[in-house]
């Protein structure tokens, strides 16, 4: 008698409440309710980067990943240690193509006493706001432009790092204890720089030594990194004039005024095989792609030979005029 | 006998843990002269030198009357100051615009709360919307975007623009006017809500009147930094100069400021460009015109003025000041008012403030919050704004900010995680920090610049690894300005 009087409970229980609308599949209760936005996440982008192809590298491509920062279009793998690891990433690509690649920052499970910051960024010398015409005189321009309150304490000084040259400047803040170490070289006409910061002199040459694990394109150089082997060619202003068979403009459907700094790599025939936009609102870049695309020009010879050849074009602003390169020694 | 083993245990941990009894703390508002200046009271903010001693004669009177109407209170209609709404944010400038002083940014105590008891909206047909406290920051809202059919948020549909908060409807002069406000708990349910706080304009005349190629000067002399940054400006859509005013630099002139105001706070419906206009070209390559082209009238920029002492007649200029819109007023008022002097002494002493403007450089801060540019051009307003230096400790440009302090709204050429690096004049006696006001402590606010996607984590991690004593020396100056 009590299991049937339960039991009898039990499925008039289940009644009522299936007659009160107990919870129904998942996405039928989730479509009445309004959406979320993320938090912490940015939906309203400004001008950005893009390419006209997802498989070809751009600079700002890099990762860390399997305690490496590599980058696959400069060609670069830079061993790290595993109590080092990237916590955010960097802002986009500049208007004056300007790259934070990477980040580096010592990780929760770090046992040193001090810490430091290691900044990996590219300076696209085809967009650059200073006069600098290669890794070399980017440092010199550095140097030369120290705000007061730094000391240089080793000026810009020839370096071999994995085999390449690279440039060293060192310079410290007193007010601050802290150490800059800046090395640079060249490669596919960007200078592309590694920062070191610490209060601890001995951690950041610890971490200078890690990059003789580094592996790097051959061509690169601290004054003639300029692609080649298995990267296209890089000319600075190659598309101009009578290098250009066939040239389309871009029909802008809105005036704005930032500038458009883009890379276009051109095949041996000369037809474009690869747009890639630092900095652009989507309007823009796609104007800009879908003319690009059209364009033609003379093969890049050498050595009587076509090759590939990558360069700049400035969009959205007068052309700026040549400016004087340092004049500053290099201590070798 | 407890209090005796209380102090004892407080002086063994202090012994034991030196940097616990060491922390730095923000040190709060500064007390003292409102924006460092003696004679400067909440309601009556200082003018720039020169207009102080009324030079050109009638500047002063302008500044006065322009003063009085930013405190104006303003109505619907049958009154002094009629147009207010049908929606708004507050009726007076200088509600929100008010701490240290008339000018300045959000009080601490919120009059946007008050709205109801004090009779300026009615209500029962008014609310106050949860994220409006009596003790909070006084606050716009927007909504980043529209929502779609089922009340959720299209991401590809941006709106970005002011929600007010109230409206007229009920109140005696705003006759059958039946509106309804927006949907705020709805917007914060689905996070689709941002908020933004007064933004101070002391000096703004000396923003105003910086020539666009002295900011490219500037932009160029931070390029090469070892910081990871490289800002951008936002440009005018009228004639694409640099435009810098605002949390996105979004407007180009104290008028545009103004009159945007105007109308999307208080819903009042308003000017213009007072630099000689250089071709595009001689702007973008930071040339300007030749220097032997400028100023050749010889009265300073901008070369057309609001008449403050017209020979023709022989009205006082009191009465001249009254005769331009609210709009040109508070525009005139703002471009008159002083900046704030920094206080060598307070809070740390001298030699702590020292320390911590030679760390606030050193550590890469001063990369976007220039000290000082030098300086501004000629100006046809007032000796005080011509060939000045603007201490404002901001480049003006826009920085990309990151995904902790984006608000996903774009403004111009300002996308949804760029902002114009905020001045830092005046920053001692501010209550409220970012865009938001979302932290009263300075401490929180430098934290906040870390993040993916910032120009400033670097910084912020060279901050970080400062020693507390050092980092108390940078709160310390900091808060002196």
């Amino acid at each position: 008698m009590p299991t049937r009087f339960w039991c009898f409970w039990g499925l008039s229980l289940l009644l009522l409440a299936s007659a009160q609308g107990t919870p129904q599949s998942e996405d039928l209760a989730d479509s009445t309710q309004p959406k979320k936005l993320p938090t912490g996440v940015l939906l309203v982008k400004g001008a950005w980067s893009s390419a006209s192809d997802p498989l070809t590298a751009v600079p700002e491509g890099g990762k860390v990943i399997n305690d490496a920062y590599r980058n696959a279009y400069f060609g670069l793998t830079y061993p790290l240690s595993s109590d080092w690891a990237e916590k955010y990433s960097g802002p986009p690509p500049s208007d004056s193509g300007y790259y934070v690649l990477a980040q580096i920052r010592p990780a929760d499970t770090f046992k040193g006493a001090t810490q430091g910051t290691i900044l990996i960024a590219a300076q696209d010398l085809f967009f650059n706001l200073t006069p600098a015409q290669n890794a070399l005189e980017m440092i010199r321009y550095t140097e030369e432009n120290l705000q007061a309150g730094y000391q240089v304490e080793q000026p810009p000084t020839e370096i071999r790092i994995s085999g390449r040259s690279f440039v060293r400047l060192d310079y410290g803040s007193p007010a601050a204890a802290l150490h800059w170490r800046v090395l640079a070289t060249e490669i596919r006409c960007h200078a592309v720089e590694f920062v070191f910061t610490s209060r601890d002199t001995e951690l950041a040459e610890a971490l200078i030594q890690q990059m003789n694990k580094m592996t790097l394109p051959p061509e690169a150089d601290l004054t003639s990194g300029t692609g080649g082997g298995d990267a296209p060619v890089c000319v600075k202003d190659y598309a101009i004039g009578e290098n250009v068979i066939k040239k389309v403009a871009p029909v802008f459907a809105e005036r704005r005024f930032n500038p458009v700094p883009v890379r276009i790599i051109f095949d041996r025939e000369g037809k474009v095989r690869h747009i890639h936009v630092l900095s652009a609102f989507p309007d823009q870049a796609r104007a800009i792609t879908d003319a690009l695309s059209q364009w033609r020009a003379r093969p890049y010879l050498r050595d009587g030979q076509a090759l590939e050849v990558e360069t700049g074009i400035m969009f959205g602003q007068a052309p700026r005029p040549p400016t004087p390169a340092s004049k500053t020694r290099v201590i070798e | 006998m407890k209090t005796t083993r209380l102090t004892s245990a407080i002086a063994v941990l202090a012994f034991l843990f030196p940097e616990m009894a060491l922390a730095q703390t923000d040190p709060g508002v500064r007390p003292g002269a409102i924006n460092g200046q003696p004679g400067a009271t909440p309601i009556n903010p200082l003018p720039l030198q020169s207009v102080g001693v009324n030079n050109p004669a009638g500047s002063l009177a302008f500044f006065e009357n322009g003063l009085a109407r930013f405190q104006a209170v303003e109505v619907v209609a049958n009154g002094a100051n009629n147009g207010l709404g049908p929606r708004f944010n507050l009726n007076q400038c200088s509600g929100c615009h008010a701490q240290p002083s008339v000018g300045g940014s959000s009080p601490a105590s919120n009059l946007q709360s008050q709205v109801i008891a004090n009779g300026i909206v009615n209500g029962s047909t008014n609310t106050i919307p949860s994220f409006i406290t009596a003790k909070g920051p006084t606050r716009e809202a927007r909504f980043p975007f529209f929502l779609d059919e089922s009340g959720s948020p299209n991401t590809s549909a941006p709106n970005g623009g002011v929600e007010d908060l109230f409206t007229v409807s009920g109140r005696v002069d705003a006759g059958s006017c039946s509106l309804e406000q927006p949907n705020f708990s709805s917007a914060q349910e689905s996070n689709d809500i941002i908020f933004r706080i007064p933004t101070p304009v002391f000096g703004a005349g000396l923003i105003e009147n910086i020539d666009d190629s002295t900011l490219i000067a500037v932009k160029t002399a931070a390029a090469g930094n070892s910081f990871g940054v490289s800002g951008t400006f936002n440009h005018s859509g009228n004639d694409g100069t640099i435009s810098r005013f605002g949390w996105k630099a979004q407007n180009k002139s104290l008028e545009m400021f103004a009159g945007e105001a105007y109308n999307v706070e208080m819903g009042i419906s308003n000017e213009i460009f007072p630099q000689d206009r250089p071709l595009p070209e001689e702007d973008q390559q930071g040339s300007g015109l030749p220097a032997n082209c400028l100023n050749l009238g010889g009265t300073g920029y901008p070369e057309d003025t609001t008449n403050f002492a017209p020979t023709a007649s022989g009205l006082p200029s009191a009465q001249y000041a009254s005769i331009p819109s609210d709009v040109v007023a508070f525009a005139m008022f703002m471009r008159l008012l002083a900046p704030p002097v920094p206080s060598p002494t307070s809070p740390g002493g001298p030699a702590s403030i020292a320390r911590g403007k030679a760390l606030f450089s050193s550590i890469g801060c001063a990369t976007c919050h220039t000290p000082t540019i030098n300086s501004t051009q000629p100006s046809a307003f007032t000796p005080s704004l011509g060939k000045s230096a603007v201490s404002a400790f901001s480049d003006f440009e826009i920085h990309h900010m990151g995904t902790g302090l984006a608000d996903n709204v774009s403004q111009g050429g300002a996308g949804g995680d760029q902002f114009r690096t905020a001045p830092l004049w005046g920053l001692g006696q501010r209550i409220f920090f970012l865009h938001d006001g979302r932290t009263t402590n300075l401490l929180t606010a430098i934290e906040e610049h870390a993040s993916s996607g910032s120009e400033a984590t670097l910084v912020e991690e060279n901050f970080d690894t400062l020693s507390a004593e050092q980092q108390q020396d940078l709160l310390n100056f900091l808060r002196s300005l």
